[in-house]
């Protein structure tokens, strides 16, 4: 892309940005202070929340989720990928479990998040689980369109040139599939983080969530945006990881 | 023909496939020798086993009975150092640039990459692909995709150069081009071709040896050999009566094919 086009874009990013937050100045003037509060009001909570005066606490609490988001990941990649490898790479294992796996997808996950509290408690496990839940899916369902994608005939190829089955699979499968299988792993990571603070927002002692329970339980509306504010930063922060993941990934296969 | 000597055998090799409609027989006791240096094309009707016969010599099929001897050697696999194949569909990997396809046997059989780079780079030239090193597939047209399969067996520098229908997906122009470009990659190298093709013109053009299959199973069914010079004038009497007689062979059988 021309570098002039590149300004443009991020100049009517701003702009868009800039309108929003316009739009919520003068919005939120005209609501109850205690149902909605203008950016202006915002500032100053979340200076608050960042020098710890509202919430000392935000650290441990951040560092929880953060460490829920992580284990649930990690746990959601090894089963997604297994899962997903296991089903696409055995022709009767996939025609006989794939559609299940599908199905299982399309129930709303919510439905099973009482049964979690039920069974791990109000802490991280119950979290971590709803996590996994959403995340899983969408890499296992990912690994077994990426590997239908791959052209059979390049399999052939690389077999005829000397490939034996761990070549194969690293030469051909994992580069015809890369595509898929990342943006899997990054919907994966999306709703893990989903998951997760959804998970400490139904029900939980502690974690980010939980501080936003908080705060707007208390009708502290300001600091509980501030709240969703920090949260919103550690999102877009694990989607940059896993833009870097992705980089990574594409540079190992060349 | 001279006495060189015999680099394939083909022993009465026999291969049934199991379909849905039950058992089918692809190839019935087939033997072909094939000696060092020929350009042999295989032609016959469709599904009379000539890809399955290819298949075979390269290592990705085994047969049922018979067996098959490259220098001496029955084949067990594909060995990539002794036999090289370029198959209908240029089958290119799209994440690779002309000179990693290019590359890419020599890469599965560890050689350093400057060497693999140069071996490549120097095929560029004869292939006609001189300003494309760095081209991806997507950016290719169908002849030069083809030129780019044919760089990635040749750069192996094996003996044997198995082709399947190589032109079969390009339009009649480049394919009239693509053969003679061959012929003369041919007799540079002086590689041993096994050829497949539907077309008389290309068969004639370039074989010294043609084997005509019947319809399924697979036999040979008539072996011809060519003694013409090259290039070769398709006009000559000798020519026309060569291609009037193939084609009686090949009518019968492909009528067969189609009842």
């Amino acid at each position: 892309m021309p570098r002039a086009g590149a300004v443009t874009v991020v100049a009517l990013r701003l702009g868009l940005l800039a309108i929003a937050l316009a739009v919520w100045e003068v919005a939120g003037r005209m609501v109850n202070p205690l149902l909605g509060v203008p950016p202006s009001a915002v500032l100053p909570s979340l200076r608050d929340l960042v020098l710890l005066r509202s919430y000392p606490d935000l650290p441990a609490n951040l560092l929880l989720t953060v460490r829920e988001i992580a284990t649930a990941y990690l746990l959601a990649v090894a089963a997604g990928l297994g899962c997903g490898f296991m089903l696409g790479m055995h022709r009767l294992v996939g025609q006989a479990w794939g559609p299940m796996l599908a199905a299982l997808y399309a129930v709303p996950a919510v439905v099973w998040y009482p049964s979690l509290m039920l069974f791990f408690g109000l802490d991280a496990a119950s979290k971590i689980s709803f996590g996994f839940l959403l995340g899983f899916f969408p890499i296992a369902l990912a690994v077994l369109a990426g590997i239908r994608q791959v052209n059979p005939q390049l399999v052939v190829v690389a077999r005829a040139y000397g490939a034996g089955t761990v070549t194969v699979f690293r030469r051909v499968m994992l580069p015809a599939m890369l595509f898929t299988l990342v943006g899997g792993l990054r919907t994966g990571l999306a709703l893990c983080v989903i998951g997760v603070v959804v998970g400490e927002i139904l029900g939980s002692k502690a974690g980010m969530g939980a501080l936003i329970n908080h705060a707007y339980g208390l009708l502290r509306t300001g600091d509980y945006v501030a709240l969703v504010l920090v949260t919103l930063v550690l999102i877009v922060g694990s989607d940059v990881l896993a833009s870097l993941l992705e980089r990574r990934a594409r540079r190992w296969t060349e | 023909m001279s006495a060189r000597p015999e680099l394939i055998a083909i022993e009465g090799v026999t291969k049934r496939y199991l379909t849905s409609s039950g058992p089918v027989e692809a190839l019935h006791d087939v033997s072909l020798s094939v000696e060092e240096g020929a350009f042999c094309t295989l032609i016959g009707p469709s599904g009379c086993g000539k890809s399955t016969l290819l298949g075979m010599l390269g290592g990705l099929v085994t047969p049922d009975q018979g067996r098959l001897v490259v220098e001496g050697k029955p084949v067990t696999g594909p060995d990539p150092r002794r036999v090289a194949t370029v198959f209908q569909e240029a089958g290119l990997f799209p994440w690779r640039t002309t000179l990693q396809n290019v590359e890419f046997g020599l890469e599965l059989q560890g050689v350093p990459a400057e060497r693999r780079r140069r071996t490549a780079s120097d095929l560029l030239g004869p292939l006609g692909l001189s300003g494309f090193a760095e081209k991806y597939p997507r950016e290719l047209s169908g002849g030069m995709k083809q030129r780019v399969a044919i760089g990635r067996a040749l750069a192996l520098d094996a003996k044997i150069l198995l082709m399947d229908e190589p032109f079969g997906a390009l339009d009649e122009q480049t394919r009239v081009l693509m053969g003679e470009w061959l012929l003369d990659i041919w007799r540079r190298t002086r590689k041993t071709v096994i050829f497949v093709t539907h077309s008389l013109h290309e068969a004639l053009f370039l074989s010294t040896r043609i084997a005509v299959m019947t319809a399924r199973p697979g036999r040979i069914k008539a072996a011809l050999d060519l003694t013409m010079d090259y290039p070769r004038s398709m006009e000559s009497s000798e020519m026309v009566a060569l291609r009037a007689k193939l084609w009686s062979e090949i009518r019968e059988e492909s009528l067969r094919a189609m009842r």
